[in-house]
């Protein structure tokens, strides 16, 4: 920078401060988001920043992965360059517990109508997702989880997540537990469950994309895997009953900038408004958080939709807070029974 | 060397050592640190007395141990012939064989990994050749299990052995194995008193190198291994990533590191007393 454009900028800046905070914000050019990448942020892109950038000229760069150690390295160093952060529900509370968020100012975002457990204190619940049973074409069909943890009836390899979270609470309902009596989880049952069927589980994965391709290789017949894999394509079949509906959520980074936040809070309304919901819809089948919004989507399509009514309805929510308790020692119980295969 | 001549090439090497300071040493203490030190609770030991309390963390780090070792043997068992053979062609014979060992580096090792699930996956290759032979009715399961996660660890790995193997091996001098042949001694005995003792502390080398790769392994036991075989590296990555427990990591990191070193340096030992006599 020459010398004499540097004092023309000295001698502006008491003028812009001068015009106060409303002027500071507008400064905002880009905001940092960090989000679970995939067809799930082409969605957020499409859906909601195509949207926010044309009303409001803020860029948004979006990054992934999202894991939550990345969150904690984020808050740790300092920076303040990342201002929203995705979540599960369960990383969600561990994240909260950790003080590695801040709570949503809800006035300020002033959404549209939103199912109420989508508008968590610390997250605005943007994306309903399920965890269902799923089958190869041609494989017979099981109708509860019973009948998919009943390997001689239902012959086949299985491929199941390698994460407590997703699996144990179906192993505990093959058992006869009823969804609204699931937690406080019965760990020990769900271990015997598994273990009884371990020999047929061929591959427990870690990544979304396995299931559905292990499918389509013959590698496995039945899998539990996330809805949005395996929907729409009929070499599948499968089965909202007993899934487990969850919400991925975007929550405030803690330190983050004041204007960063305000930029991120107007963002978060244009994901509020199902509209731009049914948008994202087009691009990954899952949803938002609008009552309305199943009015916007395709007849034909609402059997796809983790939170269309048919399918809300058949399933149960993911008890977040059980696992932020007893998430550490049942990892624990689980690296045991790994190694136990 | 004189000391003024000494410190010129300190000089030169100063950059690389600061660079290794900063970029390298600094994180490494700073990490073993994190399970001693707690922000605004000092000193503790907590983290240890974890792994104690549930050994199940280190359970899965003498399970990598095991699998590292099996790795490292079939590598042996396929490097020492290959590199042996390579020794026996001409110069034009060598250098193709070379190119081909080395060839898999250039190769990205997801896409290595990945080519082992057409080869050996139920549909696989080799499945649908067996089967069409009649050797088998089933498929024969070769991955998600240990045989697999040791397959796609050899082949990585494998120019790690073979390559310091080889070169020990065109070092030999043929007149070497020549006199003893003229001494009466048949090919067997050549290979076992002169030939084997002469690669021994390249083989040892490489196997080591082989054996430390192994430990650290995290791409083929995620892919090859269907979850189904627990490595210390896919444990830290949950322990840093998912829950996280740095902390937990940490205290595991620095056993691995330990028993690292012990194997490093029971081989220098080792490497000592070859050369020694």
């Amino acid at each position: 920078m020459k010398r004499r454009t540097f004092v023309g900028a000295a001698t502006a800046l008491p003028a812009v401060s001068l015009l106060g905070a409303g002027s500071a914000r507008a400064q905002v050019k880009e905001i940092r988001m960090i989000e679970s990448g995939g067809k799930s942020g082409e969605s957020i892109e499409v859906g909601y920043i195509e949207p926010f950038t044309k009303k409001t000229g803020i860029k948004v760069i979006r990054e992934s992965p999202n894991s939550l150690g990345k969150l904690r390295a984020l808050v740790e160093s300092g920076q303040t360059s990342t201002v929203l952060m995705e979540l599960g529900s369960g990383t969600l509370v561990q994240a909260k517990n950790l003080k590695l968020i801040e709570p949503i100012d809800w006035a300020a975002v002033n959404p549209a109508a939103m199912f109420p457990e989508a508008k968590n204190e610390y997250g605005f619940g943007y994306q309903y997702f399920s965890t269902i049973m799923a089958w190869r074409a041609g494989a017979k069909a099981p109708k509860n989880w019973a009948e998919f943890f009943d390997t001689k009836a239902f012959p086949g390899k299985r491929c199941l997540p390698d994460f407590p979270h997703y699996s144990l609470p179906f192993a505990v309902m093959a058992t006869g537990v009823p969804a609204d009596k699931l937690f406080p989880l019965d760990v020990e049952t769900g271990f015997k469950k598994l273990n009884e069927i371990k020999k047929d589980i061929a591959v427990w994965w870690k990544a979304g994309a396995q299931p559905p391709q292990l499918m389509k290789d013959n590698e496995v017949q039945y899998v539990i895997c996330w809805s949005g894999r395996v929907v729409g394509d009929p070499a599948f079949g499968y089965n909202f009953a007993g899934g487990m509906a969850d919400l991925a959520y975007f929550s405030i980074v803690k330190g983050s900038k004041p204007e960063d936040r305000a930029a991120a809070y107007k963002l978060m309304y244009e994901m509020s408004l199902p509209a731009n919901q049914a948008k994202a819809a087009t691009v990954i089948s899952y949803t938002g958080p609008s009552p309305e919004l199943d009015a916007l989507l395709p007849k034909d399509k609402l059997s796809d939709f983790p939170s269309s009514k048919q399918n809300k309805s058949v399933q149960w929510f993911q008890n977040a807070e059980w696992w932020a308790a007893n998430g550490e020692a049942v990892n624990k119980k689980w690296e045991a029974f790994k190694l136990g295969l | 060397m004189n000391r003024a001549s000494r410190l010129e090439g300190f000089g030169f090497i100063a950059p690389l050592l600061v660079l290794m300071v900063v970029a390298f040493n600094a994180p490494i203490v700073y990490m073993l640190g994190l399970a001693f030190w707690e922000k605004g609770r000092g000193f503790t030991l907590e983290h240890y007395e974890g792994l104690l309390e549930a050994p199940v963390y280190l359970r899965v780090l003498g399970n990598t141990m095991r699998i590292a070792l099996i790795a490292t043997i079939a590598n042996i068992i396929i490097g020492y012939p290959l590199a042996h053979w390579m020794r026996g062609l001409g110069s034009r014979g060598r250098m193709i064989a070379l190119a081909l060992v080395v060839l898999p580096f250039w190769v990205s090792i997801l896409v290595r990994t990945y080519a082992w699930i057409v080869v050996l996956g139920n549909g696989g290759i080799v499945n649908r050749a067996l089967q069409w032979s009649g050797l088998t009715d089933a498929p024969v399961s070769f991955l998600y299990n240990e045989l697999g996660v040791t397959i796609g660890m050899a082949n990585v790995l494998l120019p790690f052995l073979v390559l310091p193997l080889f070169a020990a091996m065109i070092r030999i001098d043929d007149r070497l194995l020549q006199a003893a042949a003229s001494l009466g001694a048949p090919p067997r005995t050549i290979f076992w008193k002169v030939y084997f003792p002469l690669t021994l502390p390249a083989l040892a080398a490489g196997a080591l190198l082989v054996f430390i790769l192994c430990l650290g392994f995290y791409v083929t036991p995620a892919i090859l291994g269907g979850g189904r075989v627990p490595m210390i590296s896919n444990l830290l990555d949950t322990l840093i990533n998912q829950i996280p427990r740095w902390e937990q990591a940490s205290a595991i990191s620095t056993i691995l590191l330990i028993v690292t070193l012990v194997i490093f340096a029971a081989y220098r030992r080792l490497d000592r007393k070859a050369s020694g006599t």
